[in-house]
């Protein structure tokens, strides 16, 4: 009786934006008198960030600072159609929908400006909440007095609106699945090594550290990336030792109704995780951002599994890898039947071991 | 001083920690009526009576709800892209599983809603159910649903998605070693710390606010105006904080139904689940049933990938058949395959219907194509990391629809973790890059992957 340690490693890719894309996203912005900024989005926040994240973007693209910017995401009377929080989308497409209103109301703010200062706007930039001339940085005005003028001299609001729609990629031919265009707004890349020890008397598996390089595109709020990727990671972990709605899956017996039936992962199970992040920036998201939110799940059960065999010699590829299903694999100790060439693993669990004949699943010979 | 990079705190951070963020259960509406819903009590049944008059007839019961009472009743998940609908707001004729809504009681209290729910006459005769994905296709299994046991809906009408890409056969005769296995990652719960919640409020002009949980304002709105047959400004919708979704909170559970009581009682209503029935009636992960079959070669090359998918979709299709597609556009993972057969089909059985969960339809592929990737290394005694760096997607390749990469990471994620864990690879792979296949890296077999140049 003992305990093995193992590692083992995952690499994976995820898309940003619904499959196939058409999920629009759009958002309006408008400024108060003394040029505070108002961001109105439908992006639902739900954990992910996304209200910090749309704020830095918008913040940025303005030229203002961060904590003048006020986001309501709250109702859908102000607040325009955003297709939703899933799909990793809330900071790429999203996030370009509040971009490009920041650009449309910056358009409007350089145009009082350019009167005030009588100055072409096109010559004209916005820093640090100031309206500048290019290449003459002393004549410039506050975006405070900018807005306002437009108040109270122009009669004029400054405001912006921006959408953002990748276009729908139909699948031009059935048969092969085959698109003509891109069917996501951008793809985002990780590997993942996870380590554990497996206790072959009890057939615990602990999972002891985890390494994990994401390419985030770039990082607007490396605090919150690393976040979702270290939460992420928990899920992940879940996912590969932890968690089942049905414990002896197909079989609906034995579901947990609460919590003291249902192993979430808790602060008990948290490993050391490494974070490693690449900037590799998308050519068309919000200053090269990609969207890795759902992705922080994925690679840890490969990884897992990998470790427990390198630990322990057996492949267990149906999740969780429970301390039964452990034990029942150390007893068992299958072998994979070798066929000529054709090397046939997990034959037990196949459809063609279970269904009367309705699917097969053949292999060229 | 720039805002994007920054290590900028929370938005909302503080409001949370402090307990001070507004979430719908935190909204207090004077003269809101609690809702409770009968459920069904088997995994499959007709229905063979259902009276609700006792439970109308109760002191402090302000309405009850049936199918009778849905203007559309069947909306789909899909609907707005065109996928027929197949699902009942409230089960009508049949149910399909434990836990399925039938019925819904607007009552003074909690308490008083619970008892009129039991009060309500039900009579069901069970019906054989089927759960297992594998015999779904059987002519003596039992057939769950109106469109046969898997999804008919597929572009052209095909029963299933499919990805071909060159020829498979070939490439299974040129391998040197097929390598085969099967994988089936579980059901899980999201597991919000706040459960299905919401509260309707109708309002003098007529207009109903609906305060939501839901992770996507605009198609929740979208669903409930469908099944009342409204315009969208009669609809307010009001949330955008949400306490843990994880995908589960794009299936609008509770909106519809409680809009509908509302209407009936002219009162505000309450539905928040408990959480046994988050747990068992909320709709959850898939389970996914995966077959791989890899062409490989000796020196680690794969040629070919043949894939069977069995997604488990529970009673009714919801996001599934999206799902199945993101599924299909994935099953090569992080590497160029340049032969591919995939069959994927979208399984009926008698469970909770399965949804959208963070990684929908990915995270199982990536599991099943990474555990058999392990395995392939270990068959052929090969490095996992230089197995996996030599078929890593590169800068021109195409994916499995055809589509070029432009911005692939594969290689560079793969090195920095070897990197951080001190694990020595030959020069050739530590120096790898992205960058468009040539030389060792550009076996015969990839040549004809490879896309023009202009379009990368």
């Amino acid at each position: 009786m003992a305990m093995h340690k193992g590692r083992g490693i995952s690499a994976i890719e995820y898309p940003t934006g619904m499959n196939q894309n058409g999920d629009p996203s759009q958002a309006w912005i408008k400024m108060k008198p003394d040029g505070r900024v108002d961001v109105f989005s439908g992006t639902s926040d739900i954990g992910n960030g996304s209200k910090t994240i749309q704020s830095q973007i918008v913040a940025d693209t303005l030229g203002v600072p961060y904590d003048w910017v006020t986001y309501d995401n709250t109702n859908t009377d102000s607040s325009p159609l955003c297709t939703g929080t899933f799909a990793s989308r809330a900071t790429f497409v999203a996030g370009m929908a509040v971009k490009k209103a920041a650009e449309s109301a910056r358009t409007k703010l350089l145009e009082i400006a350019g009167k005030e200062l009588e100055i072409d706007p096109a010559d004209l930039e916005v820093v640090d909440g100031e309206v500048v001339a290019k290449g003459a940085p002393q004549k410039k005005i506050s975006v405070s007095d900018v807005a306002a003028a437009a108040t109270w001299t122009y009669g004029e609001l400054i405001t912006g609106t921006g959408a953002h729609l990748n276009p729908y990629a139909p699948i031009v031919d059935p048969e092969t699945g085959r698109v003509e265009i891109p069917p996501h707004a951008a793809i985002s890349y990780a590997a993942c090594a996870a380590e554990v020890e497996v206790d072959d008397e009890t057939g615990d598996v602990r999972v002891t550290r985890l390494v994990q390089c994401f390419d985030v595109g770039t990082a607007i709020n490396p605090t919150l990336v690393e976040g979702q990727i270290e939460g992420g990671a928990m899920q992940g972990l879940g996912l590969g030792v932890l968690e089942s709605c049905y414990p002896y899956y197909p079989s609906v017996e034995n579901r947990g109704g609460q919590f003291g039936a249902y192993l979430a992962p808790g602060m008990e199970d948290l490993p050391q995780v490494d974070t490693l992040i690449i900037e590799n920036p998308s050519a068309d998201g919000p200053y090269g951002a990609k969207g890795i939110g759902e992705m922080a799940n994925n690679p840890q059960p490969p990884a897992i599994a990998a470790a427990v065999y390198d630990a322990i010699g057996v492949w267990i590829t149906e999740l969780p890898i429970t301390p039964e299903r452990v034990l029942r694999a150390l007893d068992a100790k299958a072998e994979p039947r070798r066929d000529g060439k054709v090397v046939i693993f997990d034959e037990e669990l196949s459809v063609n071991a279970v269904s009367n004949g309705g699917m097969r699943f053949e292999v060229p010979a | 001083m720039k805002a994007v990079g920054a290590r900028l705190p929370r938005y909302d951070g503080v409001a949370h920690v402090t307990g001070r963020t507004q979430f719908v259960d935190d909204v207090r509406i004077a003269g809101t009526l609690w809702a409770k819903a009968l459920r069904s009590p088997a995994h499959h049944a007709d229905i063979k009576s259902l009276d609700v008059s006792k439970a109308e007839a109760m002191k402090g019961v302000l309405a009850v709800i049936t199918w009778k009472d849905v203007p559309l009743l069947e909306y789909g998940h899909l609907s707005a892209l065109g996928i027929p609908a197949d699902e009942p707001l409230l089960a009508k004729d049949e149910v399909r599983y434990k836990g399925q809504p039938i019925a819904l009681v607007a009552a003074e209290d909690e308490e008083t809603a619970q008892a009129a729910v039991d009060a309500i006459e039900l009579e069901v005769e069970e019906k054989p159910a089927l759960f297992d994905v594998r015999k779904a296709f059987d002519s003596d299994a039992p057939k769950v649903h109106q469109w046969g046991n898997w999804y008919p809906h597929f572009e052209g009408e095909m029963d299933r998605r499919q990805i071909r890409k060159g020829s498979i056969d070939e490439a299974f005769d040129r391998a040197d070693t097929i390598i085969q296995g099967v994988y089936r990652p579980a059901a899980i719960e999201h597991v919000p710390v706040e459960t299905q919640v919401c509260q309707v409020v109708p309002e003098a002009d007529g207009r109903l606010t609906i305060y939501s949980c839901t992770q996507a304002l605009y198609f929740s709105m979208g669903v409930v105006a469908a099944h009342l047959q409204v315009p969208l400004n009669r609809l307010k919708f009001v949330g955008g904080t949400v306490g843990g979704g994880f995908g589960g909170k794009v299936d609008t559970a509770t909106e519809t139904m409680c809009s509908l009581l509302t209407l009936k009682s002219g009162r505000p209503v309450k539905w928040r689940w408990t959480r046994e029935e988050e747990f068992l009636c909320s709709s959850t992960r898939a389970p996914w049933h995966m077959e791989i079959a890899d062409a490989v070669t000796k020196d680690g090359w794969i040629l070919g990938r043949k894939m069977l998918t069995l997604h488990d979709s529970g009673a009714y299709s919801r996001f599934s058949p999206y799902g199945l597609t993101k599924h299909s556009f994935h099953h090569t993972g992080a590497y160029t395959i340049p032969n591919l057969e995939f069959d994927g089909y979208v399984v009926y059985t008698n469970r909770v219907p399965t949804t959208a969960m963070r990684g929908f339809g990915v995270t199982s592929v990536s599991f099943a194509a990474e555990t058999h990737m392990s395995r392939i290394a270990k068959e052929l005694g090969l490095d996992p990391f230089e197995i996996r760096l030599k078929n890593a997607n590169r800068i021109g390749d195409t994916s499995p629809n055809g589509v070029v990469y432009t911005d692939p990471s594969t290689v560079p994620t793969i090195l920095a973790v070897a990197d951080e864990l001190g694990h020595e690879l030959p020069a050739d792979y530590r120096t790898m890059s992205s960058e468009r296949r040539e030389g060792e890296w550009l076996p015969e077999h990839l040549v004809g992957q490879l896309g023009n140049p202009e379009d990368h």
